[in-house]
């Protein structure tokens, strides 16, 4: 489907008239669908701007629509809304709006990097797809998905201890995505894990839980990263205008 | 110094997966190291390499973390190999050693950190990471693996499972698709070359490369458990008794989501998954409790007792 078409044959778009003629001619019906002019009057200019600000976006200027990405997409092949160069020409264009009714899928990219593989131009689809899914996280249009909080208690844990445990990673996960870590699927992995393992091991694995696993003399490396990742989400803030958007909001709630 | 020869004695990365859910990967490929007298020495206290979930959030700050390992390698140990048997820091320290060597951005951030952190710096180029196919095709050969077989593999049917991070992206890995003899990133060959040295029998699989959905396993488990029923089924109609596996993220992939299939799905499908230094162990006449098999969730022991192995 050519790519500006897409929006206008939407069903809330075309128009069916019980009875319409038109010149003498009669374009009653179905089979006569008008599809509504549309005249896109917000684009969002900075879009692409603020997608090349975050990690991952830095090179989607470089795409020229092939669309090698998306057929290459593992994720595209089980969900066909999944679309990483229409995504690609939406930022670029700027229409925000038409990206926004994708919003909550985008974070489902599974990183296999078949898309960055195949992509002609370098633009890193992979990256892209993440920052994408950054993007709408900072300026509110979708909660933290499942996947950013699951970093994010990863990054945690290496930047704390140097290391992961992913027992830990995983109680914390669940704990804070607010889902029962007592899931039927799961008690029957531990219960095919526990079927085979000597008591040794089960005391190992016992202890990891009880003791983080961490790197000695660690403290200054967790310091040092800390400091960067704030410097850097500080930076990303400025680049999408995020003091601006919560003035915004202030001053709309206080009309 | 051939390549032969340098891998002899190499740099060990086992990282934080092969001490947790790939323990078994872990005791599996020192016991073939031992077995075939390759010299492992395990990085002095080494960190976790960033993962995919630490560049999600920062790709520097993986960066980083992969430098570190390899500069303790290279600085502290004197190591000009890094041997890395799971996929995930294998790629990691690939994506490191690129960037430091391409992006002026990511030397300035990693010397900024190092400093403060209070060590070396790493280099572009000190050290080599391979993966532990290179280092077992490369120091033994499938010449050498073939002699040394004890009980051979034959009459195993193996789908070999390479997943993602292996081969992609491309740039990581200017070694591969250099013609005869190395790697390929669209076909990979290495498992099965070791595989078929030690007899067995590998069959046309052609979801090698596919993506098992690791990285939202726990964050999109749906997705995860429809893309690992594809391979589980593709294995299984490619006639596979076994998948064998290189990559522990894979690895626990492909087993807690077949089990999940049956869960959630009612979806069964019987085929074993062992790492593939595990079948490599047994081939070498190790016994399978010496390579973990008992660790693993996917219960082979049966399977393998049956054809004579462990």
């Amino acid at each position: 489907m050519p790519i500006h078409e897409k929006s206008l044959i939407r069903p809330e778009n075309l128009t069916t008239h019980e009875e319409l003629t038109l010149d003498g001619v009669d374009v009653s019906g179905h089979w006569s669908t008008f599809i509504e002019t549309r005249v896109v009057k917000d684009y969002n200019e900075s879009l692409q701007d603020e997608i090349a600000a975050l990690p991952g976006g830095e090179e989607i200027h470089r795409c020229w629509q092939c669309g090698s990405c998306t057929n290459a997409c593992t994720v595209n092949a089980i969900n066909e809304d999944f679309n990483p160069r229409y995504w690609i020409y939406l930022i670029r264009m700027g229409m925000e709006s038409e990206l926004l009714r994708d919003k909550d899928i985008i974070w489902q990219c599974v990183s296999c990097n078949k898309c960055t593989y195949a992509c002609p131009r370098d633009v890193f689809p992979e990256g892209v797809m993440k920052a994408t899914a950054h993007w709408l996280e900072r300026k509110g249009h979708t909660e933290k998905s499942p996947s950013t909080h699951f970093d994010e208690v990863f990054t945690e844990q290496v930047v704390k201890t140097g290391k992961i445990e992913e027992s830990r990673t995983m109680r914390r996960f669940f704990s804070r995505t607010g889902q029962a870590l007592v899931q039927p699927w799961l008690i029957e992995m531990v219960k095919r894990m526990l079927r085979g393992l000597p008591v040794g091991m089960l005391t190992r694995m016992g202890l990891a839980t009880l003791v983080a696993p961490r790197t000695n003399d660690w403290s200054s490396a967790s310091a040092a990263i800390q400091e960067y990742i704030d410097e850097q989400h500080e930076k990303q803030s400025q680049a999408l205008s995020l003091a601006e958007l919560v003035e915004t909001a202030k001053q709309d709630v206080a009309t | 110094m051939t390549t032969k020869d340098k891998y002899k004695k190499v740099a060990y990365y086992p990282g934080c997966a092969l001490e947790g859910s790939g323990h078994s990967y872990n005791r599996s490929t020192k016991a073939v190291g031992k077995a075939l007298g390759l010299d492992l020495v395990e990085v002095k206290n080494w960190n976790c390499c960033g993962a995919m979930e630490v560049k999600n959030i920062d790709p520097k700050i993986q960066t980083y973390l992969s430098s570190r390992v390899m500069s303790t390698a290279a600085n502290e140990m004197d190591m000009d190999v890094v041997m890395a048997p799971c996929n995930g820091c294998y790629h990691n320290l690939k994506k490191a050693e690129y960037d430091l060597a391409n992006d002026k951005e990511s030397a300035e951030v990693v010397d900024r950190l190092s400093q403060k952190a209070g060590h070396k710096t790493y280099e572009s180029g000190q050290v080599e990471t391979i993966h532990a196919l290179d280092w077992i095709k490369e120091s033994i050969g499938e010449d050498g693996l073939a002699e040394r077989v004890k009980n051979s593999l034959s009459g195993i049917k193996i789908a070999n499972y390479y997943g993602c991070m292996y081969t992609r992206p491309r740039h990581i890995f200017p070694e591969k698709d250099q013609g005869p003899g190395s790697e390929s990133t669209s076909k990979p060959h290495f498992m099965d070359d070791l595989l078929a040295a030690a007899g067995a029998e590998n069959v046309d699989f052609p979801l090698k490369t596919a993506c098992c959905g690791g990285a939202h396993t726990l964050s999109d488990s749906d997705t995860s458990t429809k893309l690992v029923l594809n391979i589980l089924k593709a294995a299984k109609l490619s006639g596979a008794d076994v998948i064998a596996t290189e990559c522990p993220t894979c690895h626990s992939g492909l087993e807690m989501h077949q089990i999940r299939a049956e869960k959630t799905l009612g979806e069964t499908v019987d085929i074993k998954i062992l790492y593939f230094t595990q079948l490599l162990g047994m081939a070498l006449g190790l016994k399978a409790k010496k390579v973990g098999v008992h660790e693993n969730i996917s219960d082979s022991i049966k399977f393998l007792k049956e054809r004579g192995l462990g």
